[in-house]
């Protein structure tokens, strides 16, 4: 016979199955297998695995110690247990309890985030075998990474270097399409890229129409989202073929894709040719100009070293200008997380705050896992008879610690329940933090285990240590009353406080260092004001910019208005090839050079240091630059004034100096600037009047539509932008401050476990010393300082720790404030503050109780 | 125990009564099947048959080692008095009350 049925099933059979049945089981499957095979031989393994598994039930399973012990009346015992003391101590069930729980909503929070950031970029079909293509320059100022390339680099690579499956041009953020589409009735504003033919194939955009190899063949060709699809043509099926207007040239549509997902570092909405781009901008298709990211696919993703030795040098043989490049490669899924480079070398990027966020959760679930482990083994001494009793009864050991296992098993479960009510409640506010929209809905089947996971191990730690420590105790020892030989451990909590309370002072010192950061981000003086300052991003339109410029001007609670051709905060465009008279011969450099029209230095309030700014009376135009303080000093010029310096075959004067400003975020030093000159730059900025923005900005989107209907009039403030640039920290200053608050109270709530519970071992001590006239503040002196005592350690061990850390940190910004020696007092006096307050409560009220009320029963 | 017989318990029981002596596992599922007319699964007529084999219903006995079945033996069922004892007074209950239907007209 051919068909055997799989041997693995029967294997599988033969192993659970108790012995009196597998004879019969097995060979009545084999008869029906045959029986079946006969009239539909489809799927006959997998239905045959299948009926093996039905008879996976505890009627045909062998015994073994799972099954009886979950059937077991011990199991039942356990439970009655563990419930019957969970009531005996209903304050140290509910600490214990809301300690796991908010330790638990914790982690899981972290979790769905941590979850949420690797899902970016990795949802591309050979993603293991994607890589980009970034472009390492040495200059004066050591190895800079920029992800732009040429346009012809991804043919040239795909032609040349063997290895190479397939390569895309992707156009460059500044350079890529955006502003009004139309279609025959409507128009809106859209985002898009430029891209070579080959992009759909690559990139797993998946297409509702048209085909990937197809869709950008044409010149004139446009691939749109679904969604603009629908906004444009109110429909997605018959839009093939349609044109649409942009820049005032006319495009036909290719293909519709589905709307790019967020866990996309490319966004766009529609996708045009390179072709076209090189035909829009004739430099964009020469070797010297950056235009475009370049990404590869590899045949196979372990021959990346080769590759990259191979194409290292590739800018360099290419273009005269270029020997100073190097390509490299970098995991295209790796963008997101690692996106930052240090001295042509990945560095890290957003994976340092996945790193600080996953510590985090780990630790507070550690401190929530102490609280428990605290409590447990100082309650040992109610459940010491309990044991002797039990011992003497003959339990074993293994079925003690199977008691305390279980008690905190059931413990974390129940903890689990409360978190997710927890995190149904929090989830909204957390994803307004975070800027996600994480949810319970989220988590998949492999999530499910892993919580379960992660609660069990909380469990099995939380518990581990009880259970081991309260199932040694001897019988003999615990019933004759002779509980110091039993009640060891204290040193265990100890440590266990003085750990507690070193974390909470090491998250709280973050809390303080971010926060200031944040602060001084915000109040530093950039060198230009940016306070009520607004930028408004012109659409493509016919008439004279001027005109306009000169309309708004006129507009009152306008200050002053100016045009740029580069965002003033963007910190890109870097531009080498400047060279001056005295410099040193092989020497480039790269200087930042921004484009700007007339009165934007005086617009901004930039500092002149020496010259004059761009000044229409003098004439001045393409041919002057306006340098920063850090360029002079970098060029060693004395006075600059007057100055030629060669731009290429060129010449152009320096006409003044302004002091060094803040360009882009504050992560970036000062670096030598050059300001370009260029009249039409479409950015349009306008200080307004301080108090009387609303009516301004009204008068100004009037005008602006007068002069550029049909399309809307699109602002921003530059503080704000400013702040834009800073998300990130500003996310996870708000985030910390909540997990370090959290972090202390579970702590807080720990040591006041631990005080009540010392409160009430020791109320006879307590009523004797009263009745023997000790006065009230002499007993919390001399309960309290054991506890103070211990905090104030911990705390002592973590301010060196917590100073290292934010040095660290601190250090990754260009400019950051200073560390002050009272950051750190001030985080060691409100730890030692609330706690010893928490302490201090509970003797207070120990100590009020009239000492009859504790002495009266012996 | 208290003895129960469950609707496809009584089904099985009464197909071993009826196969006497010859009633396996396969037997069972395809006489049943063929008088209910729905697929049955065979994990569930070898579950009914520990079950009531547990409850004395029932009383196994393995059949000679045939080239059938890879050389596997047949496990074969017979009913024991209990059982039949337990299908006669499920029979006379049901014989009762179905005698204590008044003559209804369903127009």
């Amino acid at each position: 016979m051919n068909h055997h049925p799989p041997r693995r099933a029967i294997q599988f059979l033969r192993w659970f199955c108790k012995e009196d049945f597998v004879e019969e089981i097995e060979g009545n499957l084999l008869e029906i297998y045959e029986l079946r095979l006969d009239q539909k031989p489809k799927w006959s393994s997998i239905w045959f695995f299948w009926q093996v598994l039905l008879h996976f039930r505890p009627d045909f399973i062998k015994p073994n110690p799972i099954m009886d012990f979950f059937s077991s009346g011990l199991f039942k015992h356990h439970l009655l247990i563990s419930y019957r003391s969970f009531l005996r101590n209903k304050r140290s069930f509910f600490i214990n309890w809301i300690g796991l729980a908010s330790g638990l909503t914790c982690v899981l929070l972290i979790y769905l985030w941590v979850a949420d950031e690797w899902k970016y970029d990795r949802f591309h079909l050979q993603n293991d075998q994607l890589y980009r293509v970034l472009q390492n320059r040495t200059t004066s100022s050591g190895i800079k990474t920029r992800e732009l390339t040429p346009i012809l680099l991804a043919p040239a690579l795909k032609e040349e270097v063997a290895g190479i499956e397939e390569a895309v041009a992707v156009s460059s953020p500044e350079e890529s399409p955006r502003g009004v589409l139309k279609s025959e009735d409507k128009s809106i504003i859209s985002q898009g890229i430029f891209a070579s033919s080959a992009f759909f194939q690559l990139f797993n955009f998946p297409l509702i129409n048209g085909t990937t190899e197809q869709v950008l063949q044409r010149k004139e060709g446009i691939v749109i989202s679904r969604s603009l699809a629908e906004n444009l043509f109110s429909s997605v099926s018959n839009v093939v073929g349609r044109t649409i207007e942009w820049n005032n040239q006319l495009f036909s549509v290719t293909g519709v894709f589905k709307d790019v997902t967020k866990y996309s570092s490319l966004q766009f909405e529609f996708v045009m040719t390179t072709a076209r781009m090189v035909e829009l901008d004739e430099y964009a298709g020469k070797w010297n100009g950056d235009y475009a990211r370049t990404y590869i696919q590899l045949n196979k993703p372990d021959h990346t070293g080769k590759i990259e030795q191979t194409i290292s040098p590739f800018l360099s043989n290419n273009e005269a200008n270029r020997e100073r490049s190097k390509l490299i490669l970098q995991n295209y899924s790796d963008q997101y997380l690692y996106g930052q480079f240090e001295e042509g070398v990945q560095s890290g990027g957003r994976i340092a705050y996945v790193r600080l966020f996953t510590i985090t959760a780990l630790f507070i679930l550690l401190i929530a896992c102490f609280n428990f482990m605290n409590l447990s083994t100082a309650q040992a001494g109610l459940k010491m008879k309990e044991i002797g009793v039990k011992k003497t009864m003959g339990a074993q050991k293994k079925t003690l610690i199977g008691q305390f296992l279980i008690e905190s098993l059931l413990m974390s479960f129940l903890s689990l329940i409360l978190a997710i009510g927890l995190i149904l409640i929090f989830v909204p506010y957390f994803n307004e933090i975070t800027g996600k929209s994480v949810g319970l809905r989220d988590i998949s089947l492999i999530n499910v285990l892993a919580i379960i996971g992660i609660v069990g191990m909380t469990g099995l730690l939380a518990g581990s240590y009880p259970a081991f420590y309260l199932s040694r105790f001897q019988p003999k020892a615990v019933l004759s009353g002779d509980w110091s030989s039993a009640t060891g451990g204290a040193w265990m909590r100890k440590g266990l406080v003085v750990l507690q309370f070193s974390l909470s002072v090491l998250f709280m010192v973050g809390v303080f260092v971010i926060n200031g950061q944040l602060n001084y981000i915000q109040n530093k003086h950039l060198g230009f004001d940016r306070e009520n300052v607004i930028q408004i991003n012109r659409a493509r339109y016919k008439g004279d910019y001027q005109t306009f410029l000169q309309e708004i001007k006129e507009v009152p609670g306008v200050l002053s208005v100016a045009n740029m051709a580069t965002p003033i905060l963007a910190g890109g465009s870097g531009q080498s090839g400047y060279s001056w008279r005295g410099q040193e011969e092989d020497k480039k450099f790269l200087f930042k050079s921004p484009i700007i029209s007339y009165n934007v230095i005086e617009t901004l309030d930039m500092e002149l240091l020496a010259g004059r700014a761009f000044s229409a009376e003098q004439g001045d135009d393409e041919q002057q630059v306006v340098i920063n303080e850090a360029a002079r000093q970098m060029m060693g010029l004395e006075d600059p004034i007057g100055m030629q310096i060669d731009y290429g075959d060129d010449t152009r004067e320096i006409i003044g100096v302004v002091n060094d400003f803040h360009y882009g975020s504050i992560h970036l030093s000062v670096e030598p600037l050059i300001f370009r000159f260029y009249p039409r730059g479409s950015r349009a900025i306008v200080r307004l009047q301080a108090g009387k923005e609303k009516e301004t900005l009204a008068a100004l989107e009037e005008a602006y539509k007068e002069h550029h209907p049909p399309y809307p009039f699109n602002y921003r403030f530059l503080d704000e932008e400013y702040q834009r640039l800073h998300e990130s920290e500003t996310r996870v200053a708000r985030l910390s401050t909540y997990f370090t608050g959290l972090a202390i109270l579970i702590s807080t709530l720990g040591i006041l476990g631990l005080a009540m519970f010392m409160v009430e071992q020791k109320s006879k001590e307590i009523g004797v010393r009263k009745v023997l006239g000790a006065s009230e503040w002499n007993i919390i002196q001399l309960m309290g300082s054991t506890f103070t005592g211990l905090i104030i350690f911990g705390v002592i061990i973590a301010l060196p720790l917590s100073y290292w850390g934010a040095q660290r940190w601190l250090s990754q910004f260009a400019f950051h404030m200073d560390l002050q020696w009272w950051l750190f007092l001030l985080a060691a006096l409100i730890t030692i503050g609330i706690a010893t307050l928490a302490i201090v409560i509970q003797i207070w009220k120990a100590v009020q109780l009239s000492p009859a009320a504790c002495l009266r029963d012996e | 125990m208290k003895s129960s017989l469950g609707e496809f318990e009584e089904l099985v029981l009464l197909t071993v009564a009826s196969q006497h002596d010859t009633a396996y596992g396969v037997s069972i599922k395809e006489s049943l099947e063929k008088e209910l007319g729905k697929t049955l699964n065979i994990s569930a007529i070898h579950v009914t048959l520990k079950r009531m084999t547990d409850k004395g219903y029932v009383n196994p006995r393995f059949g000679g080692i045939t080239q059938d079945r890879g050389g596997r033996r047949k496990k074969y069922y017979v009913i024991t008095a209990f059982g039949k004892q337990m299908l006669d007074k499920q029979f006379e209950i049901r014989n009762s009350l179905y005698q204590k239907i008044p003559n209804i007209s369903f127009n």
